[in-house]
Formats: C-alpha cells, sequence, structure tokens
C-alpha cells in the first residue's frame, strides 16, 4: 500500500508530469524532424529494411520486371533486346532465339545463383523461388534465362548500402523517439487530472474553455504543426548527403525542429485539457454548442413550465395571452390575404375581431387582479407597521405597571419598622435589583423605537463641540470622582452639524458612561473632535481594563458586553442605543477594537 | 397643609394602595379613585387640594379627566404615566397638568414632586400683593431682586453670588438660549475662553438646588450643542 501510494506519488507529481510533458512533446518533435530529415535525401526507405539489394522490392521491380519486359518485347512483339543490357540472358520462344553469351546452357547462368531468373516450361524462377502463378504473358514454349553478374550487383549492393548506412541511424533514432514519446504520452494521459493527494479530479485553468473550441484549436494546431514542416521550402530541394549539410540547413533544421516542438506542447497541453475533460465526464455539458442550446432549450422550457413566472406569477397568463394572441393574429391575418378575392375573407376578418375583444377583456382582468394584489401588500405593510407600533407601546406599558407596583411595594417595606437586619439586606437587594430591572426596561423600548423608526427627531443646526463639552460638564462629577484621567482636544472654532441635541447627548452620555466603566484604572481616555473631509468626527478611546475577546460588531449586539458575567450595574443596550441614536440623527457609528485600545468614532456631516 | 387631602386616580388598585400609603406616611389625607368617572365624582364630593392621575385608564382617561377638571378648578394636578416620550408629557402639560411622573417611579421623588405642588398651591395664594417690578416668577421659581433671594415654591434656597446671577440671567429673559460664552462674558464679566466646562457645572450645580431630579429638569434645561435657558411657563 506504501508503495503503491509512493508509484502514484511519482506519477501524478507536478514536477514529473512537467518533465514528461516537455520530454513527451520534444521526443515527438524530435521524431517528426528526423523524418522530415530522411525524407529529404530522397533515398527509398526501403533500405532500411531489406539488407540485401537483390531482395528488394527496388530491385525486382526496376531491373528484374524491365529484362522480363524486354524478353517478352523481343519474343511476342518484334521489340528488340537492349544493345548493352546490364545482364545476360538467353531467350528463345522455340523458333528463334537470342542471346548475349556464348553458352546457351543453362549451367552457366546457375552460376549467378544469387540472381537468376528462369521462364520453363510455364514455370516462373526467381533465383531459388520458383513460382507458377506469374506469366508476364509468357507462353508455354518460351524460355528465359536471366543472370545478373555479380560485380553488378556488387555495385548496387555498396550504394543499397551507403544509403542503408546513412539512414539506418535516423531510422532507429525515429523509433525510439516514438516509442519513448507514445510510453510518455500513455503516462500523460493516465496522469491527467490527478494529483498526489487525493483520488479527485482537478481541471485545470485552461478547462474553463469550451470543449468545441478546444477541439477546434486542437485541430487547428496539428494542421499547423505539419504545415509548418511541409511548407518549409527545402523539402523540395531533393538530394542533399547530410554529411555535407551547410550551416544554412542545419539552422533551418534546428528552426524546424524548435517549431515543432512548441507547435507540439501547444497541441499536447489542449489535447490533455480535452483527456481531462472526458475523464470529468464534462467534454459534452462544457462545450458551447451544447450550452447555447441548452440554454435556448431552457428558455423556451421556462416559459411554458412556469419558471419564468415565478417571481410574477400575476403575468404568467398575460404572457400566454399575449403569445396566443400574437400567433393567432399573424395566422388570421394571412388567411384574410391569402382569401382576399373570395367573399369566405371575411370569416378569418370576423375571427379576428373577436380574438382582439377577447385578448383586451382578458388583460383587464388581469391588470385588476395585479393592481388588487399590489394595494392588498402595501395595506398589508402599513398594517404590520402600525401593530409593531402598538405592540411596543403596548408591552411597554404592561411591564411598566406591574414594575411600578414592584418597586412602590419594595420602597414602603423598606419603610416598615421593626425589620430585622437580614430582612433589610434582602430588601436592598431587592430595590437594587428593581430599579436595574426599571432601567433595562426603559432602555428597550428605547432601542425597539429608534430601530424600528418610531422615534421623534427633531433636526437643528447644533455646535458638535458645545455638544461634547457640555456632556463633559454634566458628567463632571462621575468622571472626577473616577479614577480616569480626561484627555480632551477639541478644535478652536464650532463645528456645526445637524444633529438631535437630546439625543445626541445621550449618545455621548453612554458613550462615556461605557468607557468610565470599563477603562482600566489609572488610565486615560481621549476625547477628540476632528474635522476630516467636510466631516465632523468625534472620537473616545479608553484602555479596557478586561481583555476583548469580541468583535467590532459583536458589541453592537443588543445585551453584548464586555464581560461576559453581566455582574456590573447597566442594561447592555449603551453602545447600541447609542449606535441606533446617532444613525436616526443621520450619523455614522463606528467600534474599532485595536489590542487592548476601545475605539468609538461617531461622524456627521459638516455643515 | 399637612392635612392636605390628595385624590389618587389609578386604574391598577395595588399601585393606587402604594401611593396611598407612601402619602399617609407622610401625613397626607388620601382618597383612591380607579377610573376617570369616579375621580370626577369624588371631586364634587371632597374638598381636595391635589390630584395624582394615571393616564391610561377605563371609561374615561387622565388626559380626558385634566381637561374636565381644569373646567372649574385649578388645583394642582400630578400626572403619573407608562408613557415616557418627550410628547407624552408635553401634551399632558399642555392640557392643564401641572407635572408629570413617569412609572415607575421614584416614592422620594413623587412625594417630593407632591409637596413642591401643594407649596406653591399655598403660596401663590398670598403672592399676586407683591411688586412685580422687583421680581421675576417662573413658574413655581421666583427671583427677587431686592433681597437677591430665590424663592421655589415658598422656600428659600441657597445660591453663590455667580449662581444667583446665571439664574437671573435666565430668569429674565426665560424662554432665550444663552451660550456659555454669553453666559460667562456676561455674569463673569471677563472674555470668555474655553469655558463650556466651567458654566456647565455651575448650571448643574444650580439644577441639583432647584430641581426635584436633576436628570429631568423642569426649569433650568441644557439645549444641547446650542447652549442653556430657563424654560417659560
Amino acid at each position: 500500500m506504501e508503495s503503491t501510494g509512493k508509484v502514484r506519488r511519482f506519477f501524478t507529481n507536478k514536477a514529473s508530469k512537467a518533465i514528461v510533458f516537455i520530454m513527451c512533446a520534444a521526443l515527438a518533435a524530435a521524431a517528426w524532424t528526423q523524418i522530415i530529415i530522411m525524407s529529404y535525401q530522397g533515398i527509398n526507405p526501403e533500405c532500411l529494411i531489406i539488407k540485401q539489394y537483390k531482395d528488394s522490392n527496388n530491385f525486382i521491380s526496376r531491373y528484374v520486371s524491365d529484362a522480363y519486359n524486354d524478353a517478352y518485347q523481343t519474343l511476342h512483339e518484334g521489340g528488340k533486346m537492349p544493345e548493352k543490357s546490364s545482364y545476360y540472358y538467353y531467350i528463345s520462344n522455340g523458333k528463334q532465339t537470342y542471346t548475349n553469351v556464348s553458352s546457351t546452357n543453362k549451367a552457366f547462368f546457375a552460376q549467378y545463383d544469387s540472381a537468376f531468373y528462369s521462364y520453363e516450361k510455364g514455370l516462373l524462377t526467381f533465383g531459388a523461388n520458383t513460382n507458377s502463378n506469374i506469366s508476364f504473358g509468357f507462353g508455354n514454349k518460351d524460355t528465359v534465362y536471366i543472370a545478373f553478374s555479380d560485380k553488378f550487383l556488387e555495385t548496387h549492393q555498396k550504394t543499397w548500402q551507403a544509403q542503408r548506412d546513412l539512414l539506418m541511424p535516423y531510422a532507429m533514432g525515429v523509433v525510439v523517439c516514438l516509442l519513448l514519446s507514445t510510453v510518455f504520452f500513455i503516462w500523460l494521459i493516465c496522469a491527467a487530472g490527478k494529483k498526489p493527494g487525493d483520488k479527485e479530479l482537478h481541471l485545470c485553468r485552461i478547462d474553463k474553455i469550451y470543449s468545441d473550441i478546444l477541439i477546434a484549436v486542437l485541430i487547428g494546431l496539428t494542421v499547423g504543426a505539419f504545415s509548418i514542416a511541409f511548407a518549409s521550402n527545402m523539402y523540395y530541394y531533393g538530394n542533399i548527403v547530410p554529411a555535407n549539410m551547410n550551416t544554412y540547413e542545419k539552422y533551418a533544421f534546428i528552426l524546424l525542429g524548435v517549431c515543432t516542438f512548441a507547435m507540439f506542447m501547444l497541441c499536447l497541453a489542449v489535447f490533455l485539457s480535452i483527456v481531462r475533460k472526458i475523464k470529468a465526464k464534462k467534454l459534452l455539458k462544457h462545450s458551447l454548442i451544447f450550452t447555447i442550446c441548452y440554454k435556448i432549450y431552457d428558455f423556451f422550457r421556462s416559459l411554458f413550465d412556469g419558471r419564468k413566472f415565478n417571481k410574477y406569477p400575476l403575468t404568467k397568463s398575460l404572457f400566454y395571452r399575449q403569445m396566443l394572441f400574437i400567433v393567432l393574429s399573424f395566422v388570421l391575418v394571412i388567411l384574410t390575404l391569402a382569401l382576399v378575392r373570395t367573399p369566405i375573407f371575411i370569416v378569418p376578418f370576423l375571427l379576428e375581431a373577436v380574438l382582439i375583444y377577447w385578448f383586451i377583456k382578458g388583460s383587464r382582468k388581469t391588470y385588476d387582479e395585479i393592481n388588487k394584489g399590489f394595494n392588498e401588500s402595501l395595506e398589508d405593510q402599513m398594517r404590520a407597521e402600525r401593530m409593531k407600533i402598538a405592540l411596543i407601546t403596548n408591552v411597554s406599558h404592561d411591564l411598566k405597571t406591574p414594575l411600578t407596583s414592584i418597586i412602590s411595594y419594595v420602597d414602603l417595606i423598606s419603610k416598615e419598622e421593626g425589620l430585622t437586619d437580614s430582612a433589610r439586606d434582602y430588601i436592598s437587594i431587592l430595590a437594587e435589583k428593581s430599579n436595574r430591572l426599571k432601567q433595562i426596561v426603559s432602555d428597550l423600548f428605547e432601542l425597539a423605537k429608534s430601530t424600528s423608526g418610531d422615534i421623534e427627531i427633531n433636526l437643528e443646526k447644533i455646535d458638535f463641540k458645545k455638544l461634547i463639552q457640555q456632556t463633559l460638564g454634566d458628567m463632571d462629577d462621575k468622571i472626577q470622582s473616577s479614577n480616569l484621567q480626561f484627555k480632551v482636544k477639541m478644535p478652536d472654532e464650532s463645528v456645526n452639524i445637524l444633529s438631535d441635541g437630546k439625543k445626541l447627548y445621550r449618545v455621548f452620555l453612554n458613550v462615556i458612561d461605557n468607557a468610565l466603566k470599563y477603562a482600566h484604572q489609572g488610565t486615560r481616555v481621549f476625547v477628540s473632535l476632528e474635522v476630516i473631509d467636510k466631516e465632523a468626527v468625534a472620537t473616545v478611546v479608553n484602555t479596557a481594563g478586561y481583555e476583548m475577546d469580541f468583535t467590532e460588531e459583536e458589541i453592537l449586539q443588543r445585551f453584548n458586553r464586555g464581560d461576559k458575567a453581566r455582574t456590573t450595574e447597566g442594561s447592555g443596550l449603551g453602545l447600541s442605543i447609542a449606535e441606533s441614536f446617532t444613525s436616526v440623527c443621520g450619523g455614522k457609528f463606528n467600534i474599532k477594537i485595536d489590542g487592548d485600545q476601545f475605539r468609538v468614532i461617531i461622524k456627521f456631516a459638516k455643515i | 397643609m399637612d392635612n392636605a387631602k390628595i385624590l389618587v386616580v389609578d386604574d391598577d388598585k395595588e399601585i393606587a394602595a402604594a401611593i396611598e400609603k407612601m402619602l399617609m406616611l407622610e401625613g397626607y389625607t388620601v382618597i383612591k379613585a380607579y377610573d376617570g368617572l369616579k375621580a370626577l365624582d369624588m371631586l364634587v364630593e371632597n374638598d381636595v387640594q391635589l390630584i395624582l392621575l394615571d393616564v391610561m385608564m377605563p371609561k374615561l382617561d387622565g388626559l380626558s379627566a385634566t381637561l374636565k377638571i381644569r373646567e372649574n378648578k385649578n388645583i394642582p394636578i400630578i400626572i403619573l404615566s407608562a408613557k415616557s416620550e418627550d410628547s407624552d408629557k408635553i401634551l399632558g402639560l399642555s392640557m392643564g397638568a401641572d407635572d408629570y411622573i413617569t412609572k415607575p417611579f421614584n416614592s422620594a421623588e413623587l412625594i417630593a414632586r407632591v409637596k413642591s405642588q401643594l407649596r406653591r398651591y399655598m403660596y401663590l395664594g398670598d403672592m399676586s400683593a407683591k411688586d412685580n417690578n422687583t421680581q421675576i416668577t417662573v413658574g413655581g421659581l421666583c427671583l427677587c431682586k431686592d433681597s437677591k433671594r430665590i424663592i421655589l415654591d415658598g422656600e428659600a434656597i441657597k445660591l453663590t453670588a455667580k449662581e444667583y446671577k446665571i439664574l437671573e440671567l435666565l430668569m429674565t429673559n426665560a424662554g432665550m438660549v444663552f451660550s456659555a460664552e454669553k453666559i460667562y462674558e456676561l455674569v463673569w464679566e471677563e472674555a470668555a475662553y474655553s469655558v463650556e466646562n466651567t458654566v456647565m457645572v455651575h448650571i448643574r450645580r444650580i439644577r441639583e438646588k432647584i430641581e426635584i431630579n436633576p436628570k429631568e429638569p423642569k426649569y433650568l434645561k441644557v439645549v444641547w450643542g446650542i447652549g442653556y435657558k430657563i424654560e417659560k411657563f
């Protein structure tokens, strides 16, 4: 298991895949270039397969067949044997005999047994082989002896061998390159889309291109790759001995190789992309043609299965009616025109009138429905809004009334005489808690009202600087009695903004209250006001006395508080109310937490 | 005055009983009604010096009851309500009520307001004789220029010289808003520079002396982001 994993990792590794990819393309390009070089020599490639010239098809077709042909011409068509022939012959048809040797003995010819050909008694012989099927048209009485001299054969064998020696290294190169390239190609196909880590199929960026475009590109590239080789004009120069390849030709072949290599790389990349898509079973689905066809199909389907009108249920009937109207009108108009010469044309004409009447009536009904629905939803919304406001008011009253009794009676008990000490302790706890409850209820309703928009806002031009100073002055005794140092930085001139002074006072009251409650003892609280880009920006920064393990958003969530134990006084709504009030007054309220630094930023447009 | 008769009107019987008990501890005589109509009947039958009136009640609500009472009586009316919006308070006061207390209330504050209203009611009775040139009256607040004293609902208030001057400035121009700089220049008679805090601290001290609940001042108000003023009655 371990070893297969390793093998798998090796085969699907990114680096090895890249190397194999390059090798595959390079080897294929090399093979192709060598084939071009070979063909460029203009040498019969048969010499690669047939070692002996006399066995070659080249020899048979070129010399032997010619000799037989000459013999036949001479014997039957009144031709003549060539005067200077490269072979010895003896031919006879029983009446006439032609020869270029003195001896007519068959034994003379047989001594050249490596290249002796005879036709005797209807039997054709190629050296040692006898073949009765081929007759070259000779008659039964004909006798033909043909033999090639050893010298002749030797000369040709030498040339043959030289050609063979010339082509063989290229041929071996082609075979080896093709074999390796094929192996790498198979490797790449198998490893396409796989990664060492998992067994999933991974698609690359190139795979996002539509399949049909990829295939078109692949065809184009392939055609391009081969046409580079064929278009190179040196192909037409003919025989050149490679040993004497001049510099120009060398560079031409190198250039050809490089171009082919580049083209093969592109082809391979595109091909592998197609392979990955086939593996992912996406080839067809992810093609442009399929996508377009599907979209068109889907569009028409959506018209009829109702999906198109999911959001607009009321216009569905309108659409169908329109479609029907258009189609029928078209048909009727055509009919009217077609029948215009006959009196029946009045029938489609009248039908068209009926159709128009039906269409107008139906459409009016739909419009009525739409209007009705619209009005109903508007009324529902208004009712919901009114209910929400009424709910807040009623719940507020229903909570405050029993709370009034609780607070009042706790107060009365505390005035009773003759209570034990522990009873007094309990009562003081009750008094404290009921007062806190009162605070929470009142904060809660203030928040509910401001977030629901049901709050009175009295916007006027006020001086932001003055407001902050007034708030600080108002809270002066609290600030003095705290262990904190307030650093206030205000601009010299007044900063006018449009806001509700009372609400904005509550905002600052809550923010500074928050700083007083949660700042670390003995630290400084920075209150500043600046004008940045026509915006009045007020900032209150304090160092938290505890670790703030919450985010800026969380702290503004209703009831969220820095200390999760929730023991200190307050409703936990202070900052929420501040945020809500700031936004109803048209400002922006932000909180930034940076380590232990807690920063409240309030922005208003300066006027 | 200690045996003043107070009418408590609230549909919640427990709350009415609690208020009755609180007031009785202070030595007042208390009668109770549980709806507006009953309250009107009781007013005819009894000689009542002050009314504590709930707003949300069956049969006749507190605001309508206030209007009815004001048709022929000018005894102090304090509205008790769970509605805490400014608009509710303004509506209540404009109907003719003298004060507005939101529920849940603090018993000390309730008693302080009751006392204040009663004192003023009695005090105003013999105030008409006094010279209008030497004194300024705003609600239950009276400033005597001759004696340089401030009298709140018949009781003299101890103020420092600066506090008195600030009050004098604001009361002579009741309803007008003064900025801190303006107040400083007129009271301290010095050029004002960064005085917001100084003035605000003085204002707060004055409030603590003349207001029953300094958090919800009746007379001396801060106009946030603008300045300070004495509410005009």
